[in-house]
């Protein structure tokens, strides 16, 4: 490539870059802004006095003595909320792993009558409106007096993330060879001990990849936990950071500051799976 | 482990959780769903479940705010789905250039796709902020605007911000999915093209869109039916508001089943968005001859 190509290429993809990474850049900005200046005009770019304030109020917040009769600012519910979307997300995601990878094996390896609807029916999951699977989850969930637990939300995000976890398993066990694991069998081990001790490692990025999307799809969740959950302790984080809005004016760098916490997980987990994403998506959620 | 079990046991064992899964939290709900827009359903009257007949399907036919949803869900779709396939496959072919750090860039420029829905809208209604939004002041300050816009305010702003804040988030998906395609096209296509003097946009147009339409034609697929059933994305950014002006068809069916309390109306908006993407999708395979390959294997 010619260099002058090349540096218009440089040009471009960094001009795009800022303009799809400015929101985020936008909400650190304001994240760390004292209040006067956020509603300065016009506004300052970078924080003249940078302040922690909001992300003290946020992690720190439920130590902090509110006012007398004032109740309870959603704020100090912050890291409840942050908990509780740990534990449904991990919850969920382990359900929905465990249950796409012993049927994705079974799909590759064995053959019974009826065994190839199952997966087919699970992937058109992926095309039905979530709000026809969250009512009546819901309801069943008020019969079972399960409504407002995290145990409920754990079982509604299986809903979402079952299909695709089994297609990114299926896919992935496809490729994983079989000589190994007959030759283990020739010498004598039996199908469980070839399951443990032979697929499974050799199964684990293909579990990672797809466990990470999981999490990344139970934890950004927001209709689920709206319906299902009620009380300000039980919610997850992306219900519980709405009330933010309750109050008679908006805290901008509060708001700012817990969108940046609660996106810093993914941004991790993103990381660690940037190599699987693409190849994840290329023989998961689109064949060839 | 002392006992054997034979394949076909090991087969059927591995499985049944999936088949246990599939029928619990699948299956069942929508034949729940199903039955449940068959019936008067008030939540606060669980025990009392009179079966109404298509009356539900009536009420929904019959409602303007129905109507009105379902034209604007066509437009959120459309404009949301032609923006992410245009503009995916354009980053794609800059993410697809043999250039160093090109990995920096593809992380970046794929970030959006994770970031909570929640986090996009709480930042959405504070960059397009009518009174101290960054947005109005960048345009202004550009003089593309004289005046603030109200970006949330306005049916059609509001429609527009909602619908970039889809693109913004979404676009990633096109991206991933067609650069995925882009490097396994055979270079050697492109090599016996140059051979034979064809220039860039004839070597795009006569090798890429050809070898990215079958992947292109699913990617718009899926896309069209996830953003016409996308719930979050409006809710969370302008509660369907102003007015009516962005509600879709996953709002009305949200909004009938807990504000109204008519679990069966909401039902029922619900099956007729199913049937809706059902039809869509056999139109779409007819129209485009997706599949056939398929089919002659």
């Amino acid at each position: 490539m010619k260099p002058w190509v090349a540096a218009i290429l440089y040009a471009v993809l960094s001009a795009i870059t800022f303009v799809v990474c400015f929101p985020l850049l936008w909400a650190i900005s304001t994240s760390l802004k004292p209040k006067d200046e956020i509603f300065r005009w016009p506004p300052t770019l970078w924080p003249e006095n940078i302040t922690f304030e909001a992300y003290h109020e946020l992690l720190f917040g439920s130590s902090v003595a509110s006012a007398p009769g004032a109740g309870v600012a959603p704020s100090a519910y912050f890291l409840t909320w942050f908990g509780n979307s740990i534990i449904v997300s991990v919850g969920s995601t382990i359900i929905s792993i465990t249950v796409a990878t012993l049927a994705a094996y079974s799909l590759t390896r064995f053959r019974f009558w009826g065994q190839r609807a199952v997966p087919y029916i699970a992937i058109l999951g992926y095309m039905v409106p979530s709000v026809i699977f969250v009512f009546p989850m819901f309801l069943t969930m008020v019969s079972l007096d399960l409504t407002d637990t995290l145990f409920s939300l754990i079982l509604g995000y299986v809903c979402i993330t079952l299909p695709f976890c089994l297609w990114l398993m299926w896919a992935f066990f496809r490729g994983v060879p079989i000589e190994i694991e007959e030759a283990a069998l020739v010498d004598g081990a039996s199908r469980l001990q070839v399951f443990r001790q032979i697929v499974l490692p050799v199964a684990l990025p293909g579990i990672i990849a797809a466990s990470i999307f999981s999490l990344i799809v139970s934890w950004n969740d927001y209709l689920f936990g709206r319906v299902f959950m009620n009380t300000m302790e039980n919610l997850p984080l992306t219900v519980g950071v709405m009330h933010f809005f309750d109050g008679t004016h908006v805290d901008w760098a509060l708001m700012m500051a817990s969108s940046v916490l609660m996106t810093l997980p993914m941004a991790i987990l993103f990381g660690f799976m940037q190599r699987h994403l693409v190849a994840g998506f290329g023989a998961g959620a689109v064949k060839g | 482990m002392k006992f054997r079990l034979s394949d076909r046991q090991v087969g059927v064992l591995f499985m049944l959780p999936l088949i246990i899964a599939v029928a619990v939290f699948l299956v069942w709900p929508i034949a729940e769903a199903v039955r449940m827009s068959f019936v008067r359903y008030n939540p606060l009257r669980p025990d009392d479940q009179p079966f109404v007949g298509l009356d539900n399907y009536l009420f929904v036919l019959e409602d303007p705010l129905f109507w009105e949803s379902f034209w604007q869900a066509i437009v959120w779709t459309g404009w949301s789905t032609v923006m992410q396939a245009l503009i995916g496959v354009g980053l794609a072919m800059l993410l697809h250039q043999p250039l160093k750090g090109m990995n920096a860039f593809r992380g970046l420029l794929l970030f959006p796709y994770i970031v909570p829905t929640v986090v996009i809208a709480l930042n959405w209604r504070w960059l397009f902020n009518s009174e101290i939004g960054i947005v109005n002041h960048l345009l202004m300050s550009v003089g593309v605007i004289d005046e603030r816009i109200a970006w949330l305010s306005t049916p059609t702003m509001a429609m527009t911000s909602a619908i970039l804040l889809n693109v913004w988030k979404y676009t990633p998906f096109v991206v991933i999915v067609v650069l995925a395609r882009l490097q396994t096209i055979p270079t050697e296509l492109y090599d016996a093209a140059k051979v034979d003097g064809a220039g860039a946009f004839r070597r795009f147009r006569d090798i890429t869109l050809p070898q990215l339409a079958e992947v292109l034609a699913v990617v718009i697929v899926f896309r069209t039916i996830w953003t016409f059933n996308k719930f979050e994305e409006i809710y969370l950014l302008t509660r369907g508001g102003p007015g009516t002006s962005t509600y879709n068809l996953a709002l009305y069916a949200f909004d009938q089943s807990i504000a109204n309390l008519r679990m069966g109306v909401g039902a029922a908006a619900g099956v007729i968005m199913l049937l809706l993407l059902l039809v869509g999708s056999m139109v779409y395979i007819r129209v485009s001859g997706f599949g056939r390959e398929d089919k002659a294997v």
